[in-house]
């Protein structure tokens, strides 16, 4: 009778004690929801993400501009939530506590260490994030051991949270200006040259789809040497891989007849693409290298014959004969950059992409490859070249794209046309103010590319009407 | 240039979609030639003479007993194995992470994956068969005693040759679909000591396992390598000496004031083939069906080796087809 009496006192309190911890529990959860709802709220974002679970830490990632070590901590928080019942249970079983798994058993403990290891990784990640935090919220970083003690961890974040005085500093102000207009007129496509049509390029970031292009419309004539101009993250770069069709946009593509991008496969080989970086295997010759490549871009159908005179021409061309058996590696900055744009040459491609072919060479060099350029324009092709120090030689451009960062900060066309009438239209005398007058206040620029780029949308507008 | 000019000279222009570019084949032998260029200007010869000197080394330790004995045979396959899959993880596990930018350049321009890979496939086997040849030809010269009958091709030297080489490509392709996967040498090169553990840890010979971990083994390079060598070494058939060695240990232990382990050791070794027979008495108890001396043992572990081949190479492939992924 007694024992049975016992047994109820006993099965009561362990219900009672299971209750309460589930109700500690639930209370803890309330407390650091509310905390981090409102930080969110101070650094803009949505206040209920707070309370969805594993979310709301990315979210405080946002906050704290750690955006990729949110996506990270979690998965890292995901899956110790899946460990940490087995972690319980071992160290229980390590005190005596409890008994419930075999604490012995060769697959309890390899998933024990692997549950470890992932919670070291949480912590590090955790770290890193509050850090980013104390940055946001212009506070010292000895705040993070606060944050990574439990219990004290939950009375810190409510603390950010409610009090007036933690407000976030590093947090970039939302402009007030209005977004610029928009043309939204598609061209018609020319015969002999290359036909521009973005409506928009999205990508995707974590949770988040950014508009990186939008609005852009331009035709450009064979024979026509480009410029292409736009401060850092403007999209130049976006938009060229846009419109070779190799991370297709929302656009049309038309280059003389054909659909880039529905005719890919074959418009490939038409295309000619120099990365910024010379992207060859340096323990090769300067003729292997550009034979093996014209053995994979030049026609099949062409005799061997044909195409060892392909490549002596081009050899010819960009200024290597004499380095035919130079191994890539002892090349020059400026002798390398030359193969790596007969590389592209090689098929005689229509369009012709360069990426910053200057970069790291000095002054009479640049020149020597850009009168290259403009002859290979000469023979009738498109060439759009993205350069940082256009000056130099911008007596061979014939014309000039300009990308912008909006307000929203997506790449937007501010300008295409003839070198001078760019002069005119932004009213500067160099690349270098055109540049300047488009950049963002915070990059040293005077942020007017709101004004150019509604500008230019009108006059296309009214061009198009 | 006038525009009727301009305009003739258009019109005279080749229609360049309508033009057919090289196959897979044609291209798998354009970067084969790069390779095997390449195999003379960079250093990747100096896998042979790496080869020789762990051949060297692993003969020197357990080379005497390999293939003589139940311990000898069992701790020598395993040291076999353990060089196989050094070398192979060795002969691959750069080369494609460390060209990765240049791949999504030549893909963007034409290349096919696939020819790319296959080019490295028969690459890579030209320099595992190699390793295979100087490994033997390392073992002939110390003098390694190679089992007494051949289970596949009449030939025990062709047998041993084949299941090296499967087992140096497998761990080859292994680590060629690591490079294919991770982005930088110094991602490669952390992930490789975690695989090689892996492999030496679950072989399943060496270290004793059981449950959900022995059936990991079979996911081993290791294991099947291990597996093989050691049916064709005729483990089954051999003699256990360790157990006879230990007890030989207690040779002097006192009874009574008598040595009772003495007298009987001195009786089994003066009867003639006693201790011979005592020691495959041990050997019986302790046989591993796995490793049995049968064709079907080593023609599955040849399969399994070659499976292990294509699947990596398969996800080679998978995984550098997303190469244009990858952010500047």
């Amino acid at each position: 009778m007694g024992e049975t009496v016992n047994n109820d006192w006993e099965a009561l309190f362990t219900l009672f004690f299971a209750a309460g911890y589930l109700l500690m529990e639930i209370i803890q959860y309330l407390i650091v929801s509310i905390g981090i709802s409102g930080i969110l709220k101070k650094c803009k974002k949505t206040a209920w993400h707070a309370f969805v679970p594993v979310l709301r830490y990315y979210r405080i990632s946002q906050c704290a501009n750690r955006e990729h070590e949110g996506r990270v901590f979690m998965l890292l928080i995901f899956l110790s939530r899946l460990l940490t019942p087995l972690l319980r249970s071992s160290s229980n079983s390590v005190f005596g506590l409890q008994n419930d798994a075999d604490p012995l058993s060769k697959g309890f403990l390899l998933a024990t260490a692997v549950a470890l290891g992932v919670s070291i990784c949480a912590l590090i990640y955790d770290i890193r994030i509050t850090c980013g935090l104390c940055e946001t919220f212009g506070r010292k970083k000895r705040w993070v051991i606060l944050f990574e003690i439990p219990i004290v961890s939950d009375i810190a974040m409510l603390v950010w949270g409610l009090s007036k005085k933690f407000q976030p500093v590093g947090l970039k102000e939302e402009e007030k200006e209005k977004g610029a207009e928009e043309s939204n007129a598609d061209l018609a496509a020319i015969k002999d040259g290359l036909t521009v049509n973005i409506r928009q390029r999205t990508a995707r970031d974590g949770f988040q789809e950014k508009v990186l292009l939008r609005d852009i419309h331009l035709t450009i004539p064979r024979g026509h040497l480009v410029l292409l101009l736009g401060g850092s993250g403007a999209g130049k770069t976006t938009f060229l891989n846009a419109v070779t069709g190799y991370e297709p946009a929302d656009a049309t593509i038309m280059l003389g007849d054909h659909d880039v991008y529905k005719q890919y496969d074959s418009m490939k080989y038409d295309v000619g693409f120099v990365p910024q970086s010379d992207l060859m295997r340096g323990n090769d010759t300067v003729l292997s290298t550009l034979n093996d490549a014209a053995i994979l871009r030049l026609p099949s159908t062409m005799k061997a014959k044909e195409r060892k005179a392909r490549v002596m021409e081009v050899l010819e061309t960009m200024g290597l004969s004499m380095l035919c058996n130079t191994l890539v590696e002892k090349l020059s900055g400026g002798q390398r950059k030359r193969l790596s744009i007969a590389l592209e040459i090689i098929s005689d491609p229509q369009l012709f992409i360069l990426d910053e072919p200057d970069s790291g060479l000095d002054g009479v060099v640049a020149r020597g490859l850009f009168e290259k350029l403009r002859a290979i324009a000469d023979e009738g092709k498109i060439v759009v070249v993205i350069t940082h120090t256009p000056d130099r030689v911008i007596d061979l451009f014939d014309d000039v794209i300009v990308l912008a960062k909006d307000v929203d900060r997506t790449g937007r066309l501010a300008y295409y046309g003839p070198v001078q009438e760019a002069f005119k239209f932004f009213e500067k005398d160099s690349m270098e103010q055109v540049l300047r007058s488009i950049n963002q206040k915070e990059e040293g620029g005077e942020g007017r590319a709101t004004e150019f780029v509604g500008r230019y949308a009108h006059q296309l507008q009214q061009k198009a009407s | 240039m006038s525009k009727n000019e301009k305009k003739e000279m258009y019109a005279a222009e080749v229609d360049k979609t309508q033009l057919k570019h090289q196959g897979r084949l044609a291209q798998t032998g354009v970067y084969l030639g790069k390779l095997f260029r390449m195999f003379i200007f960079q250093s990747d010869w100096k896998v042979f003479p790496m080869a020789a000197v762990i051949a060297g080394l692993v003969c020197y330790v357990v080379g005497e007993s390999l293939f003589k004995t139940m311990e000898g045979t069992l701790l020598g396959s395993f040291a076999v194995s353990c060089i196989c899959i050094w070398n192979g993880f060795f002969n691959s596990i750069q080369v494609i992470c460390r060209e990765r930018p240049i791949i999504k350049r030549e893909h963007r321009s034409g290349m096919h994956i696939t020819s790319y890979v296959l080019a490295h496939m028969i690459y890579q086997a030209c320099l595992c068969l190699g390793q295979t040849l100087v490994t033997l030809y390392i073992f002939k010269l110390m003098k390694i005693q190679f089992p007494a009958g051949s289970l596949i091709s009449g030939s025990v030297t062709l047998d041993l040759a084949i299941t090296i080489f499967l087992t140096t490509y497998a761990a080859d392709m292994m680590s060629l679909m690591i490079s294919s996967f991770v982005r930088s040498t110094t991602t490669a090169m952390t992930v490789m000591p975690f695989l090689l553990i892996f492999q030496l840890v679950f072989s399943g010979g060496f270290f004793s396992l059981s449950g959900a971990a022995l059936k990991l083994t079979d996911f081993t390079v290791a294991k099947w390598g291990l597996t093989a060598l050691c049916s064709q070494g005729h483990y089954n058939e051999l003699p256990m000496v360790s157990i006879w060695n230990n007890l030989k240990k207690l040779n002097s232990v006192e009874i009574d004031g008598e040595q009772p382990l003495h007298e009987v050791f001195y009786m089994i070794e003066q009867t003639e083939g006693g201790r011979e027979e005592i020691m495959l008495k041990c050997a019986e108890y302790n046989q591993k069906p796995e490793y049995d001396s049968e064709p079907e043992t080593v023609l599955m572990c040849w399969s399994r080796l070659s499976f292990f081949i294509v699947i990596f190479a398969c996800l080679s492939v998978a995984s550098l087809e997303y190469v244009d992924r990858d952010k500047r």
